[in-house]
């Protein structure tokens, strides 16, 4: 996907008038009630703001401290050795690190990417079904709310290297069928297929929700202009998507960076290194090597890799997100 | 957030232990276990929990349950009840760990494999167990054990069983194509080319090659056949890169590429490959122990009667008959609130009453040395009982807190080689990294 | 159809669009079939090849050992007991605040925004180890509220995003008539903007709920204590195909899955508008 410097001028009009605009021009209050009111609005959102700051901000800053600490469990609870630095630079010297950054970035760009490109696929079809469309949606909600770990003993069964229904599928047509996660590019593959399977169906949902919405006059006038279906799509539907895309690019690859449950189940990171993403590097740093210092180095650096990247994608597609997002 | 700074401040400066103590704000940092309880067998009913895997018996089944009926005869008031454990050992590990750690009184005893008392020592996961025992106490098992399980001065677990690893054969499969037992690892892998290309099995040499400990101990032996070793003797030294290192890694990668052993046992764990020899698909199988008495149970194994069991073999050129140090012991969880119920638990599981059970009926081997050597052990109906005691065993450096990351570092990047991701060389160059990476105590 | 020519005869029924729609329909079928007969079978059948597509000897005895033996009806109970309670206060707190956030004028809604957005994608890893370090001391470890409040405080931003925007479009002439009669506002947001909200409560309903009782990562490092397990730690930690068949698992899988499939499948329009109005605009 690339930037496109004019923003997409041609929007439809809203099906219905934009209700804050409506509230501006209508109903604007006086000032003493106005600030009573800005009041009640502070005071209903505390609670909420103030759970979320406790259980997501604090541990934030906490795991900051951490990272720069050597921790060592003791009977009564835990206790710092001493204030180092050594957690980062032996984390970004140590190749195990790096194999699961880039197995993380690589993993997460494949899978949404082609997530994205089945997810616009399956959507143009459902949009162009004539009978049948709503209990096929109705299936395409199963994956999605399936258990991870579910689903993931699920595959696992499907690659098992001799019983496996996938195996025996690959055997009818191989003379040696593949060990699906046994092998580096088969088990990195078999893991992304898996994930694929379950998380297209939410992204064909949300781009099928966009499709909708493009106006018919829009593929009246490619019609008449005598462009063909391609031509329509790549001119009119496509960039009429851009926004649904972009948010639902911004949530995939957020999520797929996380990935834990999958290589957990699947492969416990291996063959080798070969799945074993940050989060579950992280996971066994804690709970295998009990390095605390360490495990919240790993987290804060992920951390901080995740923000950058949703504040450079914000950046570059500001305009998109806010089409498709803030109504 | 007056209780979250409370715990940020106590975790995050030393200062805050003796701030904790004087204000009693709660329990002090730097501490040692609470020992209040232990003394006493509880006289009114209580329940403990046990988590455990596996006890192997010598027809297949699990012993557990034998154990804990025998302990309830005798305690009638500490009913137990029994957690069952993740089925691989880091699994386990990295579970219980993570309870253990949040200061959970469950489980009150645990199993835990004989290669964790320095880790779970040093962070204070186990209780140190001299305190609670006569002097003394130790003499009644075989010193190399008790060494292992000791960190610092103080034993931390009570020894369940002990295992040692073999190789099984298919005794009429050799037979029909004339062979004997193999005398080397090169015999093998030729022995068992030659039945595989006759069509009477799909796989030659079946053993543990996923991303685990199991895989760490396969090597050990291996590296140790070629006259080598992972570590230096006083493990501060990485020799695993060495000429034998390269032949033991090198030698499991050909049996793979040559499809001796398959590609999938790079995702094996001991179940897989003792799955492949009962259903008569592998001639050779790597294993401990207990794989006799399953695998010559008609009731679970298609080639009973059709096997036999011997020392592991050697490399041409060296001397056979190795075998990690395998087994599994019971802990106390500091944070158990039934410490004096827990330690009978754990103690008549040690002592002459539970391990003459284990002598008797188990498919491993009783640690006790009163019961070791006795007649139980002597009449077993496994053969390969009787050649335990000549098995030389391969130490691996269990003994430094590190352990777990030294381990890792073996198990990742030789199964890296073996799954095909890179070189032999290159992999144990990697592996040397990582090792040392491990010695300083920054591995991740 | 809203283009092009309408088709007639066979081309009506076998095309492109309907091909496709039955290669879809099967892929993500087949795997969710396969799940469900490998539950019936047999230990031996499901050991044996090739692999049958019925169930030679349907049985029930997967999930007689998974619901008994296994431990596993505990799990559903927590699983239950931890989604719904999380899935509650959620709603609870999620409505003022997206009420606040959509019809009150208070300054820094845009931040706040913003904010909600980036904490409902932060990964969970990230906050692991310092969560299990405070509950640790707070001794919140292996309890019901353990994973209640994290999950809370992890799904109300998404769910403040839908109510929010679903907020945004209520008439202000209802809200306004109320105060008119005196009421307070939050008399007036239970009595007029609560039955309003329905839909989107739904929504939000429905995926929170199925959040919390798909999450792994801090139900494994929170409750790990056997008491306290939730369906996808069991299901992940009794993996072992040899202890316990793939059958068993995956009966214990179907009675997982089948009651959040009913829900999702009962609620789809909400679950829909939710993807549309939430995930679109959100």
């Amino acid at each position: 996907m690339t930037v496109s410097p004019t923003p997409t001028a041609a929007r439809p009009a809203p099906r219905r008038p934009e209700p804050a605009t409506r509230k501006n021009r209508k109903t604007r209050p006086p000032a003493g009630i106005a600030r009573r009111r800005a009041r009640t609005g502070w005071l209903y959102t505390a609670p909420a703001l103030t759970v979320i700051a406790l259980v997501t901000l604090f541990p934030v800053v906490y795991s900051v401290i951490l990272s720069f600490s050597d921790v060592r469990f003791t009977f009564g609870g835990v206790r710092v050795e001493e204030w180092t630095l050594g957690n980062y630079t032996t984390m970004l010297a140590s190749p195990v690190w790096l194999e699961a950054l880039a197995f993380t970035v690589g993993y997460t760009l494949v899978t949404v990417a082609v997530e994205i490109a089945l997810g616009i696929a399956a959507a143009v079809l459902l949009d162009r079904l004539e009978a049948g469309r709503g209990w096929i949606l109705a299936l395409l909600l199963i994956p999605w709310s399936l258990i991870t770990v579910v689903s993931a003993q699920l595959w696992d069964f499907l690659y098992d290297a001799t019983f496996g229904a996938v195996t025996w599928l690959f055997g009818l047509v191989l003379d040696q069928p593949p060990v699906i996660l046994g092998t580096p590019v088969p088990a990195i593959t078999g893991m992304a297929v898996a994930d694929i399977w379950k998380t297209t169906p939410f992204v064909a949902v949300i781009i099928l929700a966009g499709l909708v919405r493009i106006p018919k006059e829009r593929y009246e006038a490619a019609e008449m202009d005598g462009a063909g279906a391609w031509a329509t799509f790549w001119n009119v539907v496509l960039p009429a998507l851009r926004p649904v895309v972009s948010v639902a690019v911004l949530f995939r690859v957020l999520q797929a960076f996380g990935i834990f449950d999958l290589p957990f189940v699947l492969t416990q990171g291996g063959p080798g290194t070969a799945t074993q993403s940050l989060a579950v590097l992280g996971y066994k740093t804690l709970f295998q090597n009990l390095d605390i210092g360490m495990g919240a180095a790993i987290a804060t650096s992920t951390g901080v890799l995740v923000i950058a990247g949703c504040l450079l994608f914000l950046r570059m597609f500001r305009s998109q997100v806010d089409e498709g997002g803030a109504a | 957030m007056p209780l979250s700074r409370r715990s940020l401040l106590r975790t995050t400066t030393g200062a805050a232990a003796a701030l904790a103590a004087t204000t009693g704000c709660g329990r002090a940092v730097a501490r040692g276990p609470d020992l209040s309880g232990a003394a006493e067998i509880p006289r009114g009913p209580v329940t403990i929990r046990w988590w455990a895997g596996r006890v192997a018996a010598r027809d297949g089944s699990d012993l557990r349950p034998v154990l804990v009926r025998a302990f309830r005869r005798k305690y009638r008031n500490i009913a137990v009840q029994l957690i069952a454990a993740p089925p691989t050992t880091d699994v386990a590990r990295a579970t219980l760990t993570t309870q253990v750690t949040s200061g959970s009184p469950s489980p009150d005893v645990y199993m835990g494999d004989i290669a964790w008392p320095a880790q779970f020592a040093y962070n204070s996961l186990a209780l140190p167990l001299d305190p609670l025992l006569p002097k003394g106490y130790w003499q009644r098992y075989p010193e190399e054990l008790v060494r292992a399980l000791t960190y610092q001065g103080s034993v931390y677990a009570f020894p369940l069983y002990l295992d040692e690893a073999f190789l099984y054969y298919r005794k009429d499969l050799l037979h029909k194509h004339g062979l004997r037992p193999p005398g080397s690892w090169e015999e093998l892998a030729s022995s068992a080319a030659k039945i595989q290309r006759a069509g009477d099995a799909d796989l030659g040499f079946v053993w543990q090659g996923t991303v685990y400990e199991g895989l760490t101990a396969n090597v050990a032996e291996l590296v140790a056949d070629a006259g080598g070793s992972i570590l230096s003797p006083d493990a501060r030294t990485v020799t695993f890169d060495s000429p034998a290192g390269v032949r033991a890694v090198s030698y499991l990668r050909e049996l793979i590429a040559r499809g001796v052993s398959p590609s999938s046992v790079t995702t094996f764990v001991e179940q897989d490959s003792l799955d492949a020899f009962t259903s008569g698909r592998s001639v050779f199988l790597r294993n401990w122990l207990y794989a006799w008495g399953v695998a010559d149970n008609p009731a679970s194994s298609q080639v009973a009667g059709r096997i036999g069991v011997m020392r592991r073999p050697g490399f041409e050129d060296g001397t056979g008959g190795r075998s990690c140090l395998g087994g599994w012991c019971n802990y106390l969880n500091p944070h158990s609130r039934n410490l004096g119920a827990a330690l009978a638990f754990a103690r008549f599981l040690a002592e002459e009453e539970g391990q003459s059970i284990l002598a008797r009926e188990a498919a491993v081997l009783p640690p006790l040395l009163s019961q070791l050597r006795g007649k139980a052990v002597a009449r077993s109906s496994n053969p390969a009982f009787a050649l335990a005691r000549e098995v030389r065993l391969v130490a691996r450096p269990t003994r430094t807190p590190e352990y777990p990351m030294v381990s890792k570092a073996v198990f990742t990047r030789v199964n890296e080689a073996l799954s095909g991701g890179t070189s032999v060389p290159r992999a144990l160059a990697r592996a040397r990294g990582d090792l040392r990476a491990a010695l300083r105590g920054e591995a991740l | 159809m809203r283009r092009g020519r309408r088709r007639t005869g066979v081309r009506r029924y076998v095309n492109v669009v309907n091909l496709g729609a039955l290669v879809l329909v099967a892929v993500t079928a087949l795997p969710l079939l396969w799940m469900a007969v490998t539950s019936f079978k047999t230990a031996r059948e499901n050991g044996s090849l090739p692999p049958t597509p019925v169930p030679l000897h349907p049985t029930l005895e997967n999930y007689r050992q998974a619901l008994g033996f296994a431990g596993f009806d505990r799990y559903l109970l927590n699983s239950a007991v931890v989604a719904v309670s999380a899935t509650a206060i959620v709603l609870g707190l999620g409505l003022f605040a997206g009420y606040a956030l959509a019809r009150t004028p208070m300054r820094g809604r845009g931040p706040v925004m913003t904010g909600l957005l980036m904490i409902s994608v932060f990964p969970t890893i990230a906050v692991v180890t310092p969560l299990y370090l405070v509950e640790r001391e707070l001794g919140l470890l292996n309890s019901y509220w353990g994973l209640i409040i994290p999950y809370t405080a992890f799904h109300l931003p998404f769910a403040i995003w839908i109510l929010r925007n679903s907020l945004l479009s209520i008439p202000y002439e209802l809200e306004e008539a109320a105060t008119v009669d005196g009421a307070g506002p939050t008399r007036a947001l239970l009595s007029v903007i609560l039955p309003q909200a329905r839909p989107a409560l739904f929504t939000a309903g429905v995926f929170t709920f199925t959040a919390t009782w798909t999450e792994f990562l801090m139900a494994l490092t929170f409750n790990s204590e056997d008491a306290y397990r939730t369906v996808p730690v069991g299901i992940a930690l009794f993996s072992s195909q040899y202890e316990i068949p793939y059958g068993t698992i995956f009966a214990g899988a179907m009675a997982a899955t089948v009651p959040i499939a009913l829900l999702v499948l009962i609620f789809r329009r909400a679950v829909l508008s939710g993807l549309t109005d939430g995930a679109v605009k959100g």
